[in-house]
């Protein structure tokens, strides 16, 4: 059914596996809310008992994009906590910190991170002639990342080098599993990459198993360098992009040159080292003459010192290049793309169209919703419309509180915290409150107690009745709201801001959700287009009908409101009939094409003898051509 | 079914009753009392000093009760009322900020995305009235460029305290492309003129065409005035003609 594969789809994975989850929430937060909802709770539940197990199903082989979120998942512990751990949840980790952010709504450094978005991005640039300045970023990013395994690369050969007594190839197997991913950030961004990936794919197969053996050591040894973020993070980045089909191949010879690996160690090791170094020489080049160098075809905006600088870390005096030569130079890209360009692209249809995508991928998270405003407008009517906007109210309320706290790292009047908190205390949680939620009494305690700390109270106050509200919203609204009216209406607004700015239409036609199926206009219909769209819009109270993209030939000529134009009006057959007084002289110069061709042809007697058998010919025309669109099935009308 | 349109939202009975049966009723104005049948959202923000009264001109406009000593705002609260507009019945969906500055960070995510937005001070109190060029610049910065902003000088009933005159915030107001009104939340007197003076300035974009109604984060919702606005269960249904591609 549809509704429960919509539920499916919009869930995490629900961390503990009983089926008593999904009655709890009925027992705890919402049963004791206003009855309407809790006959909808109810309703919910039941219908989302047997797909229970489906949900499970699909969270066991949930993939690493949604992993992150499916971590902290695991270790909130769900709606049941108190009577689980019996500690009021204490022992569950802060959730907030990881849980602020919606795919929807996104700062210049995630668009940059995320490989869905970047796209976007790009062509959005290129759009604005700017687009050297996102690419820059993006392969100086990469080119930083991967000098930085390719300099430990090295240094671990040179420890190699020296100690050789040492089984040089331990784990050789485990290891092919490892470069197949490790592999992946040598070669490097899509665009310019070509010969990048050869330099790379020359160093042959027992390279790659040098390469990839020395890496996942220094993985293991290094994995708190703050490079292995943006280090694994661009990994998987290009690894979307699909290049890596010359590592595959390669990996199936090195698992053969394991055993007479020993013997061309040393060597071996001594001119990976060197081609290590050069590799990164030329990238470190490439990306110059491409970007920095005055005269280059698309050159970044920085200045003659900066230019230096990057000339002077390249070209170090030991012959080795600092792999952050660039990093000062990305800041500044950085901070004119998040200037200048971001509002604008957070208003253009490309973003539009990044949204749409993510609403549209099958999986759309609470948080998506929640931290994105214009999501947010729609869904704060589906929980009004709901009844439960308490619920929402409340989290809202002290979502805020505890950010706002949170934000102060520490250095907070406590009196004005717990001063705060009681206001949120009275309004939801005491037995005289003003809109009771109906979280039981442990939860209470718990936030008295926390309010009355000494001190005041601290940034997770709240975390409890929060994390609770999220699992209510999530699994008793979310579902719901994801196959209203309202999220189509939302996903068909973002469609329209996207055919709005992509064929510069003022709208659709009156219709509020059926978009303008009008892509067929060519520019030099857009101005008409655009007028007729206006007109449209200021009769919209009556919501005309008229789809420019129909061809029922039937509407063409019927005219309902011809009674109210002044001049005159058009009849069934387009024949135009004067209600105005004809200026004396109309007549000469007046007279349709057709009926002036007819003359021509016919050659009547007097002028209206003519006309009027004009009219009847055009008539029978008409009907002819009516009569023969009849007969066609009516849905054939495709044509332009 | 084309590849352009393939999402279609419009749900298939939508269409006809958009004809000549609906479009008479609606043009009779009759409306009735069912809960769903306003045709438009819009959203407002209300943002200002702290202690000027926000939350209780919200609360005046949507209780009609003046609360004599409301707590402050934590974060945001939201308040709805439906209003008629020309004709149109409009649900206000009114996003009501926390003015402490400790709450500005959390706020300004809120302003995104507004319609309207209603720029509070307190007549009584200089300070309040000398803070509003930086709300504005926060509201310019933040919204829509063709948000309609509305000043509202409140507690206009304590005329013996004032200390911001009338003349010098209109001219305020007319420097800056604002609409302007003194209000009393506790009296009542012109609250809902405040309301609903943006409103009408926002109905009136849309009809000269300047604040497209169908674009995500225009701060409008349009709909049918159908009596079915709630929950509709079916998915979206592939558009079986007119299609132009």
């Amino acid at each position: 059914m549809s509704f429960f594969r919509r539920k499916a789809k919009g869930k995490e994975p629900e961390r503990p596996v009983d089926g008593k989850v999904n009655r709890v929430p009925a027992n705890t937060a919402p049963a004791n809310s206003p009855s309407v909802s809790l006959r909808n709770h109810h309703a919910i539940l039941e219908a989302a008992g047997p797909s229970h197990v489906a949900i499970n199903a699909i969270s066991a082989n949930m993939d690493s994009f949604a992993r992150g979120r499916t971590a902290i998942l695991k270790k909130q512990p769900s709606h049941m906590e108190a009577e689980h751990f019996g500690d009021l949840g204490r022992s569950s980790v802060n959730y907030l910190a990881s849980e602020t952010r919606s795919r929807l709504s996104k700062t210049v450094d995630q668009i940059l991170r995320d490989n869905v978005a970047t796209p976007y991005y790009i062509q959005f640039q290129e759009a604005h002639g700017a687009d050297h300045l996102v690419r820059f970023w993006l392969e100086a990013e990469s080119f930083r990342s991967t000098s930085w395994s390719r300099i430990r690369t090295h240094s671990l050969n040179s420890v190699k080098l020296s100690s050789l007594a040492e089984p040089a190839s331990t784990p050789v197997s485990p290891d092919l599993s490892s470069p197949s991913e490790l592999d992946l950030p040598s070669a490097r961004a899509p665009t310019p990459s070509p010969q990048d990936l050869d330099s790379h794919g020359n160093e042959g197969p027992t390279a790659q198993l040098i390469h990839g053996n020395s890496f996942s050591s220094s993985a293991e040894q290094s994995s708190d360098t703050p490079t292995r973020q943006p280090f694994s993070r661009a990994g998987t980045h290009f690894s979307s992009s699909g290049e890596q089909s010359s590592d595959t191949p390669t990996r199936q010879p090195s698992s053969r040159t394991g055993t007479p690996l020993k013997q061309q160690s040393t060597n071996a090791l001594k001119e990976l080292s060197d081609k290590l170094m050069k590799s990164i020489e030329r990238d470190a080049v490439k990306i110059f003459t491409k970007y920095i160098s005055p005269d280059a075809a698309r050159p970044i905006p920085i200045t003659e010192q900066i230019r230096n600088d990057i000339v002077a870390k390249i070209c170090g005096e030991d012959g080795m290049v600092d792999p952050n030569c660039f990093v000062i130079a990305q800041s500044v890209v950085f901070s004119i793309m998040e200037q200048q360009h971001f509002i604008e692209f957070l208003r253009s249809h490309y973003f539009c169209k990044y949204q749409i995508e993510v609403l549209t991928s099958g999986s759309v998270f609470l948080a998506d919703i929640l931290f994105c405003e214009s999501a947010l407008f729609y869904f704060s009517e589906y929980m009004e419309k709901e009844e439960a906007v308490n619920v929402l109210q409340f989290w809202l309320a002290a979502d805020n509180f505890q950010d706002q706290l949170a934000a102060k790292a520490g250095q907070y009047d406590g009196q004005e915290a717990q001063n705060d908190a009681m206001i949120l205390y009275d309004k939801y949680f005491s037995l005289q409150a003003t809109n009771p939620l109906g979280f039981d009494d442990s939860v209470r305690m718990e936030i008295e107690s926390n309010i009355c700390r000494e001190g005041g109270p601290l940034p997770d106050c709240f975390t409890t009745p929060l994390r609770q509200a999220w699992t209510t919203m999530e699994k008793v609204y979310m579902p719901g709201f994801l196959s209203s009216n309202l999220y189509y209406k939302y996903l068909s607004d973002l469609i329209n801001s996207v055919r709005a700015d992509e064929f510069v239409m003022a709208s659709a036609p009156g219709q509020n959700i059926a978009p303008d199926g009008a892509p067929d206009g060519t520019p030099a219909q857009q101005a008409t287009k655009k007028a007729a769209a206006v007109k449209i819009l200021k009769n919209f109270d009556e919501a005309i009908t008229v789809d420019i993209a129909s061809l029922d030939p039937e509407s063409l000529y019927q005219r309902p409101y011809a009674g109210r134009m002044t001049f005159g009006k058009v009849n069934e057959l387009g024949q135009f009939i004067r209600e105005a007084e004809p200026e004396p002289d109309v007549k000469k110069s007046k007279g349709s094409i057709l009926s002036l061709a007819m003359k021509k042809l016919v050659q009547g007697n007097s002028d209206e003898a003519q006309e009027e058998m004009a009219w009847k010919i055009a008539k029978m025309i008409v009907n002819d051509v009516v009569h023969q669109a009849h007969h066609d099935s009516p849905g054939k009308s495709t044509k332009l | 079914m084309c590849s352009q349109c393939h999402i279609r939202a419009a749900l298939p009975e939508e269409r006809t009753p958009t004809s000549t049966v609906a479009r008479s009723n609606r043009s009779q104005a009759k409306m009735t009392t069912a809960p769903y049948n306003y045709s438009y959202i819009f959203k407002y923000i209300i943002i200002g000093d702290m202690g000027v009264g926000k939350s209780c001109l919200l609360h005046q406009f949507t209780e009609k009760k003046f609360m004599a000593d409301c707590p402050h705002t934590i974060g945001v609260e939201f308040g709805t009322r439906i209003i008629e507009v020309s004709g149109q019945k409009v649900k206000l969906q009114i996003w009501d900020t926390a003015g402490q500055e400790r709450f500005r960070a959390v706020t300004r995510s809120y302003y995104r995305g507004a319609a309207g937005a209603l720029m509070v001070y307190d007549i009584t109190r200089r300070s309040t009235y000398n803070h509003l060029s930086s709300w504005l610049t926060d509201a310019r910065n933040l919204t829509n460029p063709n948000t309609v902003i509305i000043l509202i000088g409140n507690k206009a009933d304590l005329e013996a305290q004032r200390d911001v005159t009338y003349e010098e915030a209109k001219q305020f107001a007319e420097e800056n492309g604002l609409l302007f009104l003194e209000a009393s939340a506790k009296t009542g007197e012109n609250v809902e003129d405040a309301f609903l003076e943006a409103a009408k300035k926002i109905y009136q974009n849309i009809q000269d065409g300047s604040l497209d109604l169908n674009a995500a984060e225009s701060g409008v919702q349009h709909k049918p005035s159908a009596p079915q606005g709630g929950r509709l269960t079916s998915e979206p249904q592939p558009q079986k003609e007119g299609c132009s591609c």
